[in-house]
């Protein structure tokens, strides 16, 4: 399948996941998804699994806190400035699964389009806007990168007996971390210009034709979307 | 007739008092291979830039003079649209790639110069073929090593059909042999296809057999610029040091005790091949011992696995005193925002920072941002940061990466100096070095396809 085409149907999945009522279909979805983000290499896939994980748990354990809803109560906590009377309700807690089932579908929409997708062709077969797809796709880049450039600095400060050792000091990390991708850009942007970009008049190797799966998936989406407004 | 001509050319960056380049006047003829030399922060990078029209678009600051590449004013001219009248190949490949896959890399400047879209697959056939890279064509950027990454972005730059190449410090991040066929392949371009080829380089004993002129930069003024033979007596006269090979100045001693060995070591990265198997190995205090092999042969594995930064998945490995270790590229990894505040950072004593700073020669840079300085200069702040730590055991993985011949003497007289303070293990792909200061030399064979490390 073409990228664009698969990029079409994992946004197609991400829409639906987020519109849907029902929390099976959510988790139908997210769990497609995961099967998808899976096909990647083991160490690739870790820090986007690690990211989704996190963030769909965070919400599951924030929302009964600071939404006031249903009358079934499971716990009573104290009175908080601010927030009020803790406490979470049984409808609370499903509506926080919901909230972290859609979260974590989307989540995983992102990984798989970074894991499994070929940016080089998605970029290639933008017909507008190709700036905003480089952006994108050099973005995309980005987290990979950055895990490298962790990696590089631990090793280099454990390289002169220094320990980068919890929050503090992963958070000290984030200065030369910032500069460091700063730098790079920069470097990346000058041998971009060097390389003509920008330049007016740019053209662009042929691409292969669309076929018929391509177009199947494409109508796939569109379909899914619908479905996912109307009856999931 | 010229392809290119710098007239009276100064540049200041924004921000810096001391011009990079003052009153430089040079031409560069079809065909001809020119060196351009000089210590780290001599200009050397900054001509390259106003070659390639970078500065001072890119880069601002105060431009007086002229350069015209293929009769077109840089002043005048965008970078972008002096593409494919000159091309650049960047001192860090990895800096400069766009895409992850290798086609669409080489495809990205034809496409921007608006070459006809049918004959985009060819040349980027042509322009890999030309580099000894075809079979990389459906390879991701991410699974190549260091020589074939380099490769294809010279494949990037040569897709572009230049009249002017500029290459910035080629040979710093390959072996021996990949070193050799890039120079005989920018010999071979300049021949065949009249492209001139400036290449910008540290290591000047092997660039110079290539060069048919010499340019030599110092505080960015032009010192030299004369044909091969006569660069060749300008250096026996003026700077003898540069070509000479490192000598040994002392005789090799007798190892103390044991701080590391390695028994029966084997090491894999995740799921992937072996990297490191059966390898055994063992360092003395008072000994430098030197870790050669081609790119890729599992030199800063095991380097990593003696330092105790990689655990081995099996066999034994022990340890005694305090370690330090040099990572490759470890200018990119200062963390502090002076230099004298990144030394002292893990020095044992103030004592040790300043004599460390002393024998680098960074002695007036303490004040300065360590980004701010060359990569050599860089190179030689990380070095210090590390030699501070005064370690019974020191690990040192390229460290005359871009450092100009006056300083890697100096490294080279130091390490010898200071051979029975501890057990150093060297890895590099400079065999001066090697020969000047190493009392063994352990050779590893290729066992993976890429620098996995």
């Amino acid at each position: 399948m073409r990228p664009a085409a698969a990029l079409a149907l994992l946004a197609a999945l991400a829409a639906t996941a987020l519109l849907a009522d029902h929390w099976a279909a959510t988790a139908v979805i997210a769990t497609l998804l995961l099967g998808v983000c899976l096909r990647a290499p083991a160490a690739r896939r870790r820090p986007y699994l690690v990211g989704c994980a996190v963030t769909a748990v965070g919400v599951l354990l924030v929302t009964p806190l600071v939404v006031v809803e249903g009358s079934h109560p499971l716990w009573t906590g104290p009175v908080v400035p601010v927030l009020g009377q803790l406490d979470v309700t049984r409808e609370e807690l499903g509506s926080a699964a919901v909230q972290a089932l859609r979260l974590a579908a989307v989540t995983l929409a992102f990984a798989a389009y970074a894991l499994v997708l070929d940016h080089d062709s998605l970029l290639r077969s933008a017909r507008f806007a190709r700036r905003s797809a480089l952006v994108v796709a050099l973005a995309t880049r980005l987290v990979p990168t950055l895990e490298r450039d962790v990696h590089g600095l631990v090793t280099a400060l454990r390289g002169r007996g220094l320990e980068v050792e919890g929050l503090r000091g992963r958070a000290r990390l984030m200065s030369p971390l910032v500069a460091g991708s700063l730098e790079r850009a920069l470097n990346l942007a000058e041998a971009m210009e060097a390389r003509g970009y920008g330049r007016p008049g740019a053209t662009r190797a042929p691409a292969p034709a669309w076929r018929v799966a391509d177009r199947f998936a494409v109508a796939g989406a569109a379909l899914l979307v619908v479905v996912g407004v109307l009856w999931l | 007739m010229a392809v290119a001509t710098v007239e009276d050319l100064s540049f200041s960056y924004t921000g810096d008092s001391a011009p990079a380049l003052r009153g430089v006047s040079l031409a560069f003829e079809p065909g001809e291979v020119v060196l351009l030399s000089g210590r780290s922060g001599s200009g050397k990078t900054t001509l390259i830039r106003a070659l390639a029209g970078l500065v001072p678009h890119f880069h601002g600051g105060r431009f007086s003079g002229r350069v015209e590449v293929g009769g077109l004013d840089t002043r005048k001219t965008r970078p972008a649209e002096l593409a494919g009248t000159v091309a650049t190949l960047f001192q860090d490949p990895e800096d400069q790639v766009v895409f992850g896959g290798v086609t669409a890399e080489v495809a990205f400047g034809i496409e921007n110069a608006g070459a006809p879209p049918d004959e985009i697959p060819g040349r980027v056939r042509a322009a890999l073929a030309s580099v000894g890279v075809g079979h990389l064509a459906q390879r991701e950027i991410g699974e190549l090593s260091c020589g074939e990454l380099q490769r294809v972005c010279l494949a990037s730059t040569l897709a572009l059909e230049p009249s002017l190449l500029l290459v910035d410090e080629p040979t710093s991040e390959l072996d021996r042999d990949g070193a050799a066929l890039l120079l005989r392949l920018l010999r071979r371009l300049a021949q065949e296809r009249g492209v001139a080829v400036v290449v910008s380089e540290q290591r000047l004993a092997r660039t110079i057999q290539v060069a048919d002129r010499v340019i030599v930069l110092d505080e960015g003024s032009v010192r030299l610029d004369a044909s091969r033979a006569e660069a060749l007596r300008w250096y026996e006269t003026e700077r003898p040091a540069c070509l000479t090979p490192l000598r040994r100045s002392d005789a090799q001693r007798t190892p103390g005790e044991t701080l590391c060995r390695l028994e029966a070591v084997d090491f894999r990265y995740g799921d992937g091949p072996l990297v490191l198997e059966d390898t055994s190995l063992e360092l003395r205090r008072g000994e430098i011992v030197a870790l050669t092999g081609s790119n890729g042969s599992g030199k800063t594995t095991l380097a990593k696995v003696a330092c105790g930064l990689l655990d081995p998945a099996a066999g034994t490995v022990e340890r005694s005193g305090r370690v330090a270790y040099l990572s490759q590229d470890t200018g990119r990894f200062l963390v502090r925002e002076r230099v004298d505040e990144e030394v002292s950072l893990t020095a044992r004593s103030n004592g040790a920072a300043l004599s460390a700073l002393r024998a680098l020669g960074l002695v007036g840079l303490e004040g300065r941002h360590p980004r701010d300085l060359s990569s050599g200069q860089r190179e030689r702040v990380a070095l210090a940061a590390v030699l501070a730590t005064e370690p019974d055991m020191l690990v040192l993985d390229e460290p005359t990466r871009g450092v100009d011949p006056e300083a890697r003497r100096r490294l080279a007289a130091l390490l010898r100096m200071e051979t029975q303070r501890r057990a150093t293990l060297l890895i590099t792909h400079d065999d001066d070095l090697v020969t000047a200061v190493a009392d063994r030399v352990i050779e590893l064979g290729e066992k993976v396809d890429r620098v996995a490390a």
